[in-house]
């Protein structure tokens, strides 16, 4: 019995009804993953392991979760005891965690099975997924082109149908934009709502986990259990974990939505504006009202991010010094020398501009012009958030100016031309708010997204918004035909 | 961004750039520091910096000694240790 394309919801009710054991269902989704190996979106697969513990999972029991028996796929970013963990990147190339991230923990807790560390920008810098050193992931949708980044090889694993969902990370855009340029649902959380405790840190004030899946409702169904306080990490926020599942199916009638005047829509492809007023009409058909709100500061969000994360970068990446983990260069003269050609043969052509960017702007003479100006205008984007949320519920805007493209065809002459393709996503982390992006219909027979943003620890109203959506379309049943793979 | 800024902020990064790349690298900040510095004509006086979007401080718990020593597991990572520290060349003649 074909697995391939089902979502979290239908796969519980195959083996709540005995139709499949959980041993069957992650050797399917290893099966899967090797037939569809083409697309390169598993770094590393982990089948002894994953098929020993989904044989020992016991159904008839009376306290599993609606993740018991479910095969997951986790970004090569999180660290995994005992299985290797990457980032995507050379320079952990042979890393093998000894624990676990708390949030690939408590889903694994709670009955699911890891079945592969998917593929990633390296250490999560791109959105395209071309900067990973273990080769592009082709979108699903069309043999070529990108998946979106940097969650690119979870966004094509679930697209694909390998697995009903996977884990992402969102520093600026992570885990939507790849989630729009597959057709599938992704959700950024608000900040703190996840621990980020064992994931490898990219920018620590804009890093977050959280889900991509097939339908919103699944979102909420990995969110609820990877949501909570951790004492392991600091930023993560002691505040109760609502239950997610609870309010999907609420009338959005009266749902004020607000529509950003300064994101000139005008510039984008036709048929990119097409969507997005269908998707209005969809909302207007079922009670909701839209508002047009001003954020007078976003536009600033570009240049804020890319002051603001290659900074923490640079700080976070100085650990990988060849001296207690990861790849060393051989034939080095001093410590010093080790320090350099360790880092130099480790790591990529991007992440070392984004290192050096941000060295420069947290160097003496710079620091105020650069690093401390871009967390001031980060107060004026977060305060105009606050605004409008006084008057909005949520906010809607495309995920992605455009759709999938061909490997190479951005960024190559000029790396501004991609940050540029994180225009809408990137605000909702300068200020720390939930936002997902959910399907809403193909351009040039490629994915587009929505993205809705929420007001801060409102991921309800969110969830709630993308299901009734989902309830009375149909994008997000859209399947790749595969056969180019 | 001259040759020379880029030689120093590479050394403050420890990084070398291949001598084929090194006029791209420069380049590609130049472009990045002229969209960041875009950031200037914003009036930001008065303003305090956003460091964090919690602006709490970190919950503070009991300080219980933990035994959770992994010695031999983050030893196994190191490319080169002993039976207790990681080893690294001589610094000190």
């Amino acid at each position: 019995m074909s697995i391939q394309f089902k979502s979290i919801t239908e796969l519980r009710a195959m083996l709540d009804d005995k139709l499949i054991s959980p041993l069957e269902l992650a050797q399917e989704s290893h099966k899967l993953a090797n037939k569809y190996k083409k697309l390169n979106c598993f770094v590393t697969m982990d089948d002894d392991f994953s098929k020993k513990k989904a044989g020992a999972i016991n159904l008839n029991q009376e306290n599993n979760s609606l993740l018991s028996g479910i095969p997951l796929a986790q970004k090569d970013l999180f660290c995994t005891q005992g299985l290797r963990t990457t980032c995507a990147s050379k320079i952990l190339s042979n890393f093998i965690p000894p624990y676990t991230a708390t949030a690939v923990k408590k889903l694994e807790d709670s009955g699911s099975i890891t079945i592969g560390k998917t593929n990633m920008d390296e250490f999560a810098m791109g959105s395209s997924n071309e900067t990973s050193y273990f080769g592009n992931v082709h979108n699903p949708w069309k043999k070529g082109y990108v998946p979106g980044g940097s969650s690119g090889g979870s966004a094509a694993a679930v697209a694909a149908g390998i697995v009903p969902a996977a884990t992402g990370t969102d520093t600026g855009g992570s885990i939507r934009q790849p989630a729009a340029h597959c057709g599938i649902t992704g959700l950024k959380p608000t900040y703190g709502r996840i621990s980020r405790w064992g994931m490898i840190a990219f920018a620590s004030s804009l890093d977050q986990a959280g889900p991509l899946a097939r339908t919103a409702e699944d979102c909420a169904v990995l969110l609820s259990i990877m949501s909570g306080h951790d004492l392991k990490d600091t930023t993560s926020l002691n505040v109760e974990v609502p239950n997610f599942l609870s309010k999907l199916n609420d009338p959005i009638k009266g749902l004020k939505i607000g529509i950003i005047k300064e994101f000139d829509l005008s510039d984008l492809d036709k048929e990119v504006q097409t969507r997005f007023e269908e998707s209005k009409k969809v909302y207007e058909k079922l009670g909701a009202e839209f508002v047009d709100v001003s954020l007078p500061n976003i536009s600033a969000s570009v240049p804020t991010y890319y002051s603001i994360a290659p900074a923490e970068c640079s700080s976070n990446l100085s650990r990988f010094d060849g001296v207690r983990f990861g790849h060393r260069a051989e034939n080095t003269d001093d410590l010093n020398d080790l320090y350099i050609k360790s880092r130099s043969e480790g790591f990529g052509d991007e992440v070392k501009r984004r290192i050096l960017i941000g060295t420069y702007a947290l160097s003496a003479g710079y620091y105020d012009a650069y690093y401390k100006k871009a967390q001031q205008v980060r107060r004026l984007i977060k305060n105009d958030f606050d605004h409008v949320f006084e008057s909005v519920d949520i906010l809607m805007t495309p995920t992605s100016p455009s759709t999938a493209f061909k490997f190479g065809s951005k960024g190559a002459q000029n790396p501004v031309e991609l940050y540029l393709e994180d225009l809408f996503t990137i605000s909702s982390n300068l200020a720390g708010l939930p936002a997902m992006s959910i399907p809403h219909g193909q351009v040039n027979s490629l994915p587009v997204g929505l993205q809705l943003i929420g007001n801060f620890l409102r991921e309800d109203q969110l969830l709630n918004a993308a299901h009734i959506f989902q309830q009375n379309t149909e994008f997000h049943l859209a399947k790749p035909n595969m056969e180019d793979f | 961004m001259d040759k020379e800024t880029v030689r120093t902020i590479c050394y403050l990064a420890r990084l070398r750039i291949d001598q084929k790349k090194s006029e791209k690298i420069e380049n590609d900040l130049e472009t990045i520091i002229e969209l960041i510095s875009g950031l200037q004509s914003i009036d930001t006086s008065n303003i305090e910096p956003l460091y964090s979007p919690l602006e709490m401080t970190a919950l503070k718990h009991e300080d219980e000694e933990k035994s959770d020593n992994k010695k031999e597991k983050f030893l196994e990572n190191a490319p080169a240790s002993n039976d207790d520290y990681f080893l690294v060349p001589r610094v000190v003649e």
